[in-house]
């Protein structure tokens, strides 16, 4: 063999390498390492279409083919976003245009779904609803224990509670469930971070709270800023309960809790725990656990009592 | 440009009805992505072409068809991941994005090239050997003359333009400092020097065509002629197309021969399918039966 006849091997092997490196290989690749769950709801939750809790996968998969392989499913730009889902559809109804949303570990992707790989543990929520106020609500508290446990992209990220008062009973509450979890968890007052990689559980009265972060700002500034249906008066004394086109449908006082998400470009999520008043942020810390988060977009809690965000005609405002 | 009058029943059928048998055919295979069904509409295109005498100039379509088909049929699923059956995963690959070659992709690929390859077949090859496009032509004097002389014009130059090349390339071989094997220089000198002689020939015939008076209102018209009555073969050939399309339309209205290329492939193949392809073989060929008349 020529010393030149070894090119073309060495260039095939290198553009080999490339490629295994890039994640390319044979096959569907590798199963996940932990059941992959799959919830179709409409409404904001509302309504259940299908819950998987261990949902079929094979190998690398992404979100759409998690999907694809679980329900009937329409697609249009060339398969990359959902048309329809067993059968509902996306487009108009009553004049409002609705489509379907996917949340992979509450946060809104901002990719078509072929194009997001799946990890093991992974939360898929596909939610079909009203998108007349915003299409942009970018985080949402209904896959709790997600995104604390698994993260974003199959990396687990830092998780820091910034409490009021970092010595109060609601932070230690707060605090307590996550390290239950297993999540390694740090603690601090609450402070404008720049910490893009970081994911913050706030938790205080919202009086407290107010004007001290961007994201708290957001909320204050209505579900367009921040993808949360619910609003505090000036006062911070009373929550507003809006319905999904942004109406309020009542007003909770005293003792009321909320748990809402929310998320700005290029950060991760943040959480709130928060109240009109420590009884309030109380009850909400009391709420933040799976059961009482699934499916939800936003939680407020009222007398101990779940209420959904936004208010939808099927659940009312104090369904549950 | 490729036909020649042969005996066969597809000859002996007029221009038009010909011409509606090849289209008929390419409906067909437009119609159907079911796999049986195009494979019964690719055998009926074979048939025709064999039965017609143009079994070679079907060959011949068929080496430029193949690697056009092999290209689609490779595209595919270069283009698409909707498939559940993962064979290659690429990565992330630019403006592309996440691509993942599936099995479902692969063999869309195949049907789509397939099809590509039975239109060329059918519209290009046995379209081009069977029909007479004078005829066929003058069939359009009747709706636009200058555009069914321009159309034939145009029909007629391009074998007086390879002629042309061949001389050249002839004369070219000529020259003392000639090289065997034209290199790419050479061959667009070639190109060149036909190009430039197309238009030539066309002033030529434009002004050729003013002296014989084709401007004048009375050569629009078109010279009378006397309407020929329509043969067996005609009406077979006729017949048979619109059987064809019915064949087609019919299926897709009854929901026949159908084809899920995604998330998984789906091809019907109970007993209507090959009922299907038996109906379409014998309804593109049953006109070839009958071979009476056929020498002109």
């Amino acid at each position: 063999m020529s010393p030149r006849a070894g090119h073309p091997l060495r260039l095939i092997a290198a553009i080999c390498a490339a490629l295994a490196l890039g994640g390319c290989g044979i096959g569907a690749g590798a199963d996940p390492d932990a059941p992959i769950g799959l919830s179709v709801t409409r409404d904001f939750g509302a309504r259940d279409a299908l819950d998987i809790p261990d949902a079929k996968v094979s190998g690398a998969d992404t979100v759409m083919r998690v999907l694809r392989r679980n329900a009937t499913v329409k697609t249009r730009f060339g398969g990359e976003f959902v048309q329809s889902i067993n059968g509902i559809a996306g487009g108009r109804r009553d004049g409002r245009p609705v489509d379907w949303f996917i949340y992979v570990n509450g946060s809104l992707t901002d990719q078509g779904a072929g194009a997001i790989d799946v990890h093991g543990g992974d939360r898929l929520w596909w939610d079909h609803h009203d998108w007349g106020l915003t299409p942009d609500i970018r985080a949402v508290v209904g896959s709790y224990p997600e995104p604390f446990v698994h993260g974003e992209g199959g990396k687990r990220l830092p998780v820091r509670v910034e409490c009021v008062d970092p010595k109060g009973a609601s932070c230690k509450v707060v605090a307590d469930k996550l390290i239950a979890l297993g999540i390694p968890i740090g603690r601090s007052n609450i402070s404008r971070s720049a910490a893009d990689e970081t994911l913050r559980i706030l938790v205080g009265p919202w009086t407290a709270m107010r004007g001290r972060d961007a994201e708290a700002d957001a909320v204050d500034r209505g579900p367009k800023a921040s993808g949360v249906f619910a609003r505090f008066d000036k006062a911070g004394t009373a929550l507003s309960v809006l319905d999904e086109r942004g109406a309020t449908v009542r007003t909770l006082g005293a003792r009321t809790g909320l748990i809402a998400a929310t998320r700005a470009e290029q950060r991760q999520p943040v959480w709130f725990v928060t109240g009109t008043d420590d009884a309030g942020v109380a009850s909400a810390a009391r709420a933040l656990d799976e059961g009482a988060l699934s499916d939800r977009f936003a939680l407020a809690i009222s007398d101990d009592l779940p209420v959904a965000l936004p208010a939808t005609g099927d659940r009312g405002a104090g369904g549950g | 440009m490729f036909y020649v009058r042969r005996a066969s029943p597809l000859h002996a059928a007029r221009a038009s009805v010909a011409a509606a048998y090849a289209v008929a055919l390419v409906t067909a295979v437009l119609a159907f992505e079911n796999p049986i069904a195009l494979a019964a509409v690719g055998v009926a295109i074979l048939g025709a072409a064999l039965l017609a005498g143009a079994g070679r100039i079907l060959l011949r379509a068929a080496l430029y068809g193949v690697p056009f088909a092999i290209v689609i049929a490779l595209i595919n699923p270069l283009v698409t991941d909707e498939g559940l059956t993962v064979l290659l995963r690429l990565g992330d690959i630019g403006p592309l994005g996440k691509l993942d070659v599936t099995l479902e992709g692969l063999t869309f690929g195949a049907i789509l090239g397939l099809r590509a390859l039975l239109v060329v077949l059918a519209s290009g090859a046995l379209l081009g050997a069977t029909v007479d496009a004078d005829e066929l032509l003058r069939g359009f004097r009747r709706i636009s003359v200058r555009s069914a002389l321009t159309a034939a014009l145009a029909v007629r130059l391009v074998p007086v333009l390879g002629r042309d090349a061949r001389r050249l390339a002839d004369a070219r071989r000529c020259r003392p400092d000639a090289t065997p094997k034209p290199g790419a220089a050479e061959r667009l000198q070639i190109v060149r020097a036909v190009a430039t002689g197309a238009l030539d020939r066309a002033l030529d015939v434009a002004a050729t065509l003013e002296v014989r008076g084709y401007a004048t209102a009375a050569a629009a018209g078109g010279p009378r002629r006397l309407r020929e009555p329509w043969s067996r073969h005609d009406h077979a050939f006729a017949a048979s197309a619109a059987g064809l399309v019915a064949l087609a339309g019919g299926a897709r209205l009854l929901g026949l021969a159908g084809y899920d290329a995604y998330p998984r492939t789906v091809v019907a193949a109970g007993p209507g399918e090959w009922l299907l392809a038996a109906a379409l073989v014998l309804v593109a060929l049953l006109p070839f039966a009958d071979r009476r008349g056929i020498e002109r």
